[in-house]
Formats: C-alpha cells, structure tokens, sequence
C-alpha cells in the first residue's frame, strides 16, 4: 500500500514538473536537445563582420556576395546595396517559381542609402531576412545608421528621417524617410502567413549587372552559391524596368507592377481582399484592374469608377494612387514618401497605349 | 497536446485541472488575468506601446490606461490570443491624426483571438481599424471616429476582412467615406447593439456568409444598412439575417464622391434616403426591423446588372441577380419628399424618376411617394431567356398600402418601354 502510494505521488510529481513546463514555456518543441539553437539579432550591424574595412564602405568579405535585381522596388529613389550571406558549405536551389530555396541560416542584406545635394552617399537603414534554423522561418530585423555613419543599431520601431536627396535628374528633393517597423517588413514579405524574401526570385536575378559584367545566375553557379540551375535559354526573365532598348512597354510595365505591387497584390498577400492581382504572370484583365471597379479604396480612388480605363490613364485609379503621397490614397502604402516620376510615367503610357474599348 | 496526453496519459485528470487553473483559460477570454502577458500602459507611454505590438507574444493583454494617447500608426501580425483595453469608450482615446504612412490607423494582421474594447479610435488618414485575415475577433464598446464626415475620411471605420468568427457589439461608428462598420469577405459575423451615424453606410455586410445583424441604429447616414456582393472577390456573400434594427433617417448626402468623374461603384451606389440596399447577394432576410425616414427608399433589391455588372463576371465567387430575398413584418415609414442630395446622386435620380413614372402612368395614385420597397425588376430571365413572374424567390410580406415596385430598370433608359409595376402579386410570401 505504502509502495504504491510512493509510486503515485512519485507520477504525481513528475506530471506536475511536465505539465509546469508545458504551461509556462512555450512550445514544448522547443526545449528538446536535439533542436538547434534559435537565430539571435545581434545589437550592431558591424557584430556581424560582413564587411572589412570601414564598415559604411559596406565592402564585402569573402562569402558575401552582393548582387542586383533587373527590377527593384521603389524606395523614396535610395541606393540599395543587397548582399547574400549562406552557411558554410551550403548552397541555394534553383526555383523556377518564386524566390530560391535559400538553406537554413541564409543572411539576406540590403543597406538604404541617398545621394545628398553634396554628392556624398549617406547610409540610412540595413534590412537583414535571416532564415532561422530553428523553425526554418524567415525573421525581419533593421538597423538604423548612426550620424556619424560608423555603425547602424538594431531598431525595431521604425523612423521618419528628414532626408534631402538627389533624384535621378540630380534635383534636390526633400522628404521625411519612413524606416519601417519591423510589421510593416512583415506585411510585404508574408505570403500565406509565412514570411519569404521578395526580390531574390531566378528571374529577377537573370540578368547581367553592370557590377559583375556577365549573367549573375551563372556567376552564382560557378561561385558554388547555386545549385540546380537548368539551361539559362529555359529559365524566365523578368523585363528590365527602364530597359527600352530590349523590351516593349507592356513588358516593362507588367515587370514594374509586379515588382512595386505584387507582393501585396496576389492571392497570397496582404491586399488578397482588393481583388487586383498584379503578377507579371497575371492574364485576366479584370485581376489585372481593365474596367474593374475597386472595392475598399474608398476616398483613396479620388472618385474615378476603373482601376485602368484602358486609353485614358487621367481616369485610372493606378496611376492616379501612384502619383500621390497622401497615407490613404498613396500606392504602394509603405516605402515610398516621394512620387516615382519615371514610374508614374511608364504606367501611364502603358494604361494610354491600350485600345480604348467601347 | 496529443502527444502531451498520449505520452502521460495517467495524468490527464490533473492535466485538465492544470489547464483550467494555470494555462490559458477558454471560459473568461476578456479578463486580462486569463492572459500569460500581462501589460499596462498610461498616456505617454506611446512608443512602449509600439514596441510592445511589435514584439507581442501568444496569449498578450494590454490595457491602455485612462487618457489620450497620439500615434502614427499601430499594427499586430501574426499572433494568438490579443487582447487590447481601454478603461472606457469615453476615457481611452486613440488619436491617430498624425497618421503618416500606409492605409489604416491601427491594423491587424493574421490574428486568432484579437478583442479591442473600451477606447476611442479616431481621425486617421485611411481606416480606422483593419483587421486582415484573422478568426475569432471580438470589436466591443468601441467608438470609432471621424470628426468630419468628408471624402478624406477613411474608408471604413470597423473593417474587419477575410476573418472568420466576427462580433462586433456596442460599438459606434461616425464620419467614414464608406461603410462605418463593414464586415467583408469574412464567414460568421455578428453586428449587435452598435449605432452608426454620419458616414456613407452605417453597416455594410459584403462578400460575406452566415452574418446576423440585430438591435442596432443606423442613422443620419447617406444609406442605413448594405448587403452587397461585388465581382472578382475570394467569396460569395448570402446567409444573412438582419433583424430588430432600428434604421432611420439616413438621408445624407454622399459623400463617397470625390471627383467630378462620379463614383459608381460600391457604397458609391448608395442613394442618399436609402434604408436598406441589398445588391447581387443571395438569401438574404429582413425582418421586424423599423426602417422609417429613409426618404428615397425604405428598402431597396438590385441586381449587379443594375450599376453596369455584365453576365462575364459570373463565377463561383460572383452572381449578380439577388435570390432567395424574405422580406416581412418590418415597419416601413417614409417622409413626404426625396432629401435634397438625392437629386445630385445618380442612383437617386432614378429613384425620383420612378416615383415621377408612377404618377404618371396612374393618375389615382395622386402623387404618392416612391413604393417602400423597391425592385430593379432585373431577374435570372435575362440569363435564361424565359419570362417567369418571380424567378428569383423575392418573398415579401408586409402590409399597407404603396409598398412595391417593380421598377423595370431593363427599359429604364428607353421612355417608350419602360413599365414600373406595382403590383406586387407574384411577390408575397406563399
């Protein structure tokens, strides 16, 4: 009897102590041995040592690679610098759809910088992607550059920095730089509830940069970064968006939507509720907003009835939310407090070279 | 926590006494203690606030102390179990005029179990509260505010889309450029005991399935009450129940419009003097509701068709010819005239050409107003070619004099043809 109640009292104990731990920790998962350690951000940027030398040169060590996107995202007319960081010995695979299956403890770097009327370039923010090997998620982390441009801090809250800055006609422009908090990378980047990198897709990297003088995918194979890549004939590219000498307008149009808008406006992502799917694969025209009315701009659509009247870019909602800065009406909402002009522009010739329908 | 019973199974009587004392308790969700964080911020304290939604844990509740708080913007993604608190609708103020960047004021993203209760949120540039693919939401005793009823108003006040399992309850909506409260694109939504003044629509169900709406007022605004389905959405809307409301006197002018071009579309529709407008959504009942002064039509049933739709939308997600509408033992009142702003609509000018049509095709009818209820008459005919009298299941069963119209908007642009009917006969409820 005695026995008997030792070994209840000894089960008694031992399902207090499991169920203590379980309702205290989080997921019982995550205590196992044999899980690896959780990615931790570390304070600086420069306790990463992914460049030498001074740090705001942001010239890369061995095994960071910097590399370009045919067509990038708006951002206020910045200068991104991206960088890929892999584990040792580990490779990305080739995708044909969607971004590359990059490994576990893949590093994705991308620094914002402005030209100042002084010429000079002034580093304001690094966005860092990490995929964690603990759950195999991607994190978002940012890090805000100090005055005096030694070191960037870890900041999750985002800023507004008064910035005044070149744009591409060397004009000085003056803006409040919205640096985002660490959601709004989130509202970009989820597709399906998971977060993923947005830029690092095969085609958008199908291209030769002008920094590297032949095609990055190849270079990346001949590198050992990539793995998989197929004969580069049958592998898609995204258009270059201000490429006028090797795409048509429509192509470089849709290349523009899809970059500056398809991570929101697609199925998977945050604007699902709009109905305006912007992919560069995207071939209904009413997804792709030919005479479809919106359904949530509300004031946003500045009283026009049509996303695109196709022939009449003055009445499309498009370019009529592209070409404003007011939070409620501006598109894209996040990352951009200056009008795109060149981008403005390119929409409205494609929206004025459609036939106009009766 | 199968494999947490399967592995310690001859603990599970304690297991479930554990659950209910230590863990997450199911049976008192909006009591702060049921939550593992627990967090309390005053006036401010507006970046720890910030933070504190930026870096929220699973099971998380923040009370926000009496006063006035000032924000940019606010946002959650991806969390169980938030709640968020103020000490009173009149006490807890959420100004968010200094709104910046992006499309709302406060904004949640992929949450299960969110509830906001007892604040003021107020004055932003977009929306005022998103909530964006998420389940298990609670809206309660919450005001949400703009100070003027303009087009640069937001769109919505309440928006919660693509949710599933939605109450909103003893909230009060005012000043938006669309809907006040709107429910889109979502399954299971509940509206109870909630005002709405001074916006576009008070409420607006779209795109939305299995929704009750009861014991609320909607008033002064251009349109009491909405249920619209729109094309090219992720979903049907239907299954909704509106009933015990109190709509009246919603007879503004709409504001939705900002540009000379016009605003066809969506709440844009909306005629001011509407009480109810039910648009392309199928099984819809309304029933002993008092909808009373709404001047230019007490309820209206239209078709896609009607605002310019074409049959090439049809899909799964999309029908434009309203079916299966019961309408009965509503109190239906209007005044003696249209509200001016009506004239200036478009929707609102046919409405007054109806009523003009009427009178004139019928002299006995000595200048009655506009029938209570309104038809556009656009039927699955058109699609099927046949000419059946009621094809689409419209049942109405209401009394008095002067309630129906057929309003025969298929001939509406051609003089010679068009027939507005008020006899109602092949309407009432078998």
């Amino acid at each position: 009897m005695r026995k008997y109640f030792v070994i209840t009292a000894g089960i008694l104990a031992a399902c207090g102590m499991v169920l203590f731990q379980q309702c205290k920790g989080k997921p019982a998962k995550k205590n196992g041995p044999a899980q690896q350690a959780g990615f931790e951000f570390k304070a600086r940027l420069s306790d990463y040592g992914f460049f030498k030398g001074e740090l705001r040169a942001l010239d890369p060590l061995p095994g960071v690679a910097r590399y370009e996107l045919h067509t990038p995202l708006f951002t206020d007319y910045s200068l991104k610098d991206r960088f890929i960081v892999l584990p040792r010995d580990s490779t990305v695979h080739y995708q044909a759809h969607g971004p590359l299956d990059f490994p576990d403890s893949t590093i994705i770097i991308k620094n914002f910088a402005y030209t100042s009327e002084q010429h000079q370039k002034v580093l304001i923010e690094t966005r860092l992607l990490v995929k964690d090997p603990a759950d195999h998620e991607w994190k978002v982390m940012n890090y805000l550059w100090n005055k005096e441009q030694t070191d960037a801090v870890k900041h999750i809250t985002g800023a507004r920095v008064p910035i005044r800055f070149l744009d591409e006609e060397q004009k000085p422009v003056s803006t409040v730089y919205q640096v985002p908090n660490t959601n709004d990378c989130k509202r970009c980047h989820t597709q399906d509830g998971a977060l993923m990198p947005i830029g690092p897709k095969a085609r958008n990297l199908n291209f030769s940069p002008a920094f590297l003088g032949h095609n990055q995918l190849t270079d990346w194979v001949n590198r050992g970064i990539l793995a998989g890549l197929p004969d580069l004939k049958t592998v898609d590219q995204l258009p270059g968006w201000d490429d006028a000498q090797h795409y048509t307008l429509e192509q470089r149009a849709r290349a523009y939507l899809d970059m500056n808008c398809a991570h929101c406006h697609t199925r998977t992502g945050d604007a699902y509720n709009t109905g305006l799917f912007l992919e560069y694969e995207q071939t209904d025209p009413h997804a792709l907003g030919i005479l479809k009315s919106p359904v949530s701009a509300g004031g946003g659509a500045g009283g026009l009835n049509y996303d695109i009247v196709p022939g009449d870019a003055g009445h499309s909602i498009l370019a009529y939310r592209m070409n404003s800065t007011e939070p409620g009406t501006a598109m894209p909402e996040l990352a951009r407090t200056v009008i795109h002009k060149e981008g403005v522009k390119l929409i409205m010739e494609w929206i004025n070279a459609m036939p106009a329908k009766k | 926590m199968n494999r947490i019973i399967k592995n310690n199974w001859y603990c599970f009587p304690i297991l479930v006494f554990a659950a209910f004392v230590s863990c997450n308790s199911d049976a008192d969700k909006e009591q702060q203690q049921a939550y593992v964080h627990q967090l309390v911020f005053a006036p401010g304290d507006e970046a720890k606030v910030l933070e504190a939604l930026l870096t929220i844990k699973d099971s998380t509740s923040i009370l926000l102390k009496a006063g006035s708080y000032t924000f940019d913007n606010l946002s959650i993604v991806k969390a169980k179990q938030v709640l968020l608190k103020g000490e009173g609708k009149d006490r807890t103020i959420l100004d968010f005029s200094a709104q910046s960047q992006g499309g709302e004021g406060l904004r949640i993203t992929d949450v299960a179990g969110f509830t906001i209760s007892d604040m003021t949120i107020r004055d932003s540039k977009g929306d005022l509260l998103k909530i964006n693919k998420s389940r298990d939401i609670v809206v309660r005793e919450l005001n949400a505010i703009w100070k003027t009823s303009d087009s640069t108003s937001g769109g919505y006040a309440i928006y919660p889309v693509l949710c599933k399992n939605v109450l909103v309850e003893n909230c009060y909506a005012e000043g938006a450029s669309d809907a006040g409260i709107y429910i889109g694109q979502s399954d299971s939504a509940v509206v109870r005991q909630c005002k709405a003044a001074k916006n576009v629509a008070g409420c607006e169900i779209e795109n939305t399935t299995h929704a009750a709406v009861y014991n609320n007022e909607f008033y002064d605004n251009t349109a009491g009450f909405l249920v619209f389905d729109l094309p090219g959405l992720s979903q049907r809307g239907g299954h909704v129940k509106a009933y015990d409301n109190y709509l009246h006197d919603n007879n503004r002018i709409n504001f939705a419009k900002a540009g000379s071009f016009g605003t066809s579309w969506g709440v844009g529709n909306a005629a001011p003097g509407s009480g109810v407008i039910i648009l392309a959504t199928s099984n819809v009942e309304l029933y002993r509701n008092r909808i009373i002064n709404n001047n230019s039509s007490a309820i209206t049933i239209a078709s896609g068709f009607a605002v310019g739709e074409t049959p090439d939308k049809i899909n799964d997600q999309y029908f434009p010819v309203a079916q299966n509408i019961k309408i009965y033992e509503n109190t239906l009142e209007m005044g003696p005239a249209f509200p001016g702003p009506a004239a200036l609509h478009h929707i609102g000018k046919l409405l007054i050409g109806i009523e003009q049509q009427l009178n004139q095709q019928d002299p006995n009818r000595k200048n009655k107003r506009i029938p209570l209820i309104m038809y556009d008459g656009i039927s699955t005919n058109v699609l099927t070619k046949k000419t059946e009298a009621n094809p689409d299941s419209i049942c109405i069963r209401q009394t008095g004099d002067n309630v129906f119209v057929n309003a025969d908007f298929l001939n509406i642009e051609k003089p010679a043809a068009w027939k507005p009917s008020t006899d109602m006969r092949a309407f009432v409820c078998q």
